[in-house]
């Protein structure tokens, strides 16, 4: 497969970025950390201040959260708040930007998250978004919009910077903006066989909250560039879509599986993937409803009913024509993982294969998984 | 035309030769630690036993755990694809498949030897003959003699631990507590029988279910798993080696 040098340009982004933070925390920008969609950057960025993400997708500072939290919760859940707490007494080391925000902007989606913010509150200042979890009622748009309401006051006082309608209309627009790219990059997978490895794509999409906007946005350009340039060859192989559970930095373990045994990803159904841009903001609309509105139709499976993740699963797989899903869990999400039984029957009933994987962060697994990818591999072609 | 499969198990390796579509020869011996040295004996003996040259045969396919680590083998084969060809072979209506081995049982849907979909149980000994070694020898009887035993019980014990290890621990706590031997030996081929049947129900299996793999040689397994299922299974005359015989026929289509 090709290799790309926008992607080569990546991989060495870590270390621009954190120095990029230092540099604005000494000028007095304030940094925001995150651990979901469901938070609207637009206000952090209207508000002046900057925003990382902080979900783990290493195995090594799980074992530090198990101090505190019970181990029958999500790896995510367990690696991301082992980052945080790390003191350094394991000889764990937890990437640097962990240590370096001033508030954390939390929200309620999953009941593990929800009571690990609860503890996060004693080492970082955390702030909590509600969030209502039947989202197709009018009631619940606007309790949501209250909420964001709230949390653009937090913002404001973080960074005692008033935020103006013109500045969110302007973060709104350049938000949209990295959800075209996205969804430019997106359609290059369309075609047959893909000029990409999904796990590139991953890679890219794990940064998506890492880097700032502007280096993103750099780097999408830069590869759509080079991607449209390739003549596409080989043949047909096994077109799959992962759907479920999100893949953070660190994290490519399943994909790889994938990718090295034959198969390849055109498309992701989840946090890191579709879920992230797939929608666009009302630019049309005051800035605060249609932001509000945008944001509570992300489909997680912590909404009841979810029925909207169901339709765009199938959407997905027509639109990206895979010939089979692989339905990913982190063990422990009981969310995704219950959710498993209603998309394998929307998939069944629509004849598209699926394939369950429920995995952690640890390596002890990779060999069943791989028989188990062997197989369906083998099935679809 | 000659192939040769060869199903390099966790706990046995088997070799398949097929001679034209007809004749066939196998072997079973421990896997013991090398995966490696084991398959080289396999293919040994079956050439030996069919009295044919290495360089006669045409392919040689390997499947099972170490499949990928034969490196005489001309393409490795998943399992799962492996056992849905041996069993259309020797069952052509069959659509279903129950395979309980050493480490891991799998539940495969099947359509005229074609792979539908499959369950896989190996995150933990549960529901595996690893459980059956680990029990009986709690109960200190010869895994060959558990389902026998279990065939005389009229009142199973309640054994409710998945948990390989805890199992064990609640055989010995029947046994304090009086418990037969039979009556221990049935819970426990009822509680592999139960997890068994869950994930033949999630697939849909229903009839025509072919039961292979080491764990179907035990009668009273076979007897409870198929009175959960409410069917009644065709087991080959030796059900280890379907693996190893899809995996040689996989070189001949």
């Amino acid at each position: 497969m090709h290799c790309f040098e926008s992607l080569d340009h990546l991989k060495n982004s870590y270390n621009t970025r954190i120095s990029q933070i230092v540099d604005e925390k000494k000028a007095g920008k304030k940094l925001v950390g995150t651990f979901c969609l469901f938070v609207p950057d637009e206000i952090i960025f209207a508000a002046g201040a900057d925003r990382i993400i902080l979900c783990g997708g290493k195995n090594d500072t799980v074992s530090i959260a198990e101090q505190y939290l019970p181990r029958n919760i999500c790896p995510l859940i367990k690696s991301s708040f082992g980052s945080i707490v790390n003191n350094g007494c394991s000889g764990v080391k937890s990437c640097s930007h962990y240590g370096m925000v001033d508030l954390i902007v939390a929200e309620n989606t999953c009941d593990s998250k929800k009571k690990m913010y609860e503890l996060l509150g004693d080492y970082v200042p955390t702030y909590v978004i509600d969030l209502p979890q039947r989202p197709d009622s009018p009631e619940a748009l606007n309790y949501f919009l209250g909420e964001i309401y709230k949390f653009k006051g937090v913002m404001e006082q973080l960074t005692g910077n008033k935020i103006t309608v013109e500045q969110l209309k302007m973060e709104i627009k350049s938000s949209n903006e990295t959800r075209q790219l996205l969804h430019r990059f997106y359609e290059l997978r369309k075609i047959d066989p893909p000029p990409i490895r999904g796990v590139d794509v991953l890679k890219l999409l794990q940064k998506q909250y890492f880097l700032s906007t502007e280096e993103l946005k750099a780097s999408l350009r830069m590869l759509i560039n080079e991607v449209e340039k390739i003549k596409p060859d080989g043949t047909h192989k096994p077109r799959i879509m992962i759907s479920g559970c999100p893949m953070s930095s660190g994290n490519t373990k399943v994909p790889e599986i994938i990718e090295s045994r034959g198969g390849v990803i055109v498309a992701e159904e989840s946090c890191t993937g579709t879920r992230s841009f797939w929608d666009l903001v009302d630019e049309n609309k005051d800035p605060m409803l249609a932001l509000a509105e945008r944001y509570i139709k992300i489909p997680c499976s912590c909404m009841s009913p979810n029925d909207r993740r169901i339709e765009n699963i199938l959407e997905l797989a027509r639109e990206f024509e895979v010939d089979g899903v692989v339905y990913y869990t982190l063990q422990f999400c009981h969310g995704y993982n219950i959710e498993k039984y209603k998309v394998q029957q929307a998939l069944r009933k629509a004849g598209i294969p699926m394939l369950f994987i429920e995995t952690d962060y640890s390596n002890s697994d990779i060999e069943q998984i791989g028989l188990r990818v062997d197989a369906f591999l083998e099935m679809l072609s | 035309m000659i192939s040769v499969g060869i199903d390099a198990g966790s706990a046995t390796t088997k070799a398949v030769l097929v001679k034209g579509d007809r004749s066939i020869i196998h072997t079973i011996r421990p896997t013991a630690f090398d995966f490696i040295s084991a398959a080289e004996m396999a293919y040994k003996d079956v050439l030996d036993h069919a009295g044919v040259d290495k360089k006669a045969v045409d392919h040689v396919y390997s499947t099972g755990y170490g499949r990928n680590s034969i490196k005489f083998a001309d393409k490795a084969i998943s399992e799962i694809t492996a056992h849905a060809l041996g069993v259309y072979h020797l069952y052509p209506d069959v659509n279903g498949i129950i395979d309980i081995g050493g480490q891991d049982c799998k539940v495969i849907s099947v359509n005229n030897g074609k792979v539908i979909d499959f369950l896989m149980n190996d995150k933990c000994a549960a529901g595996t003959g690893k459980f059956l070694e680990y029990t009986a020898r709690a109960l200190e009887v010869p895994i060959e003699e558990l389902g026998e035993l279990a065939l005389d019980s009229k009142t199973p014990a309640g054994i409710t631990s998945m948990c390989t290890v805890f199992a064990e621990s609640e055989v010995i706590s029947l046994r304090a507590r009086g418990f037969t031997k039979e009556d221990i030996a049935a819970g426990l081929i009822e509680n592999i029988a139960k997890r068994v049947a869950v994930m033949a129900r999630q697939i849909g299996l229903k009839q025509n279910v072919a039961f292979v793999g080491g764990v179907a040689k035990n009668a009273g397994i076979k007897v409870a798993l198929e009175k959960e299922l409410g069917v009644s299974f065709c087991v080959p005359s030796e059900p280890q080696i379907t693996g190893a015989l899809g995996a040689a026929l996989y070189s001949i289509r």
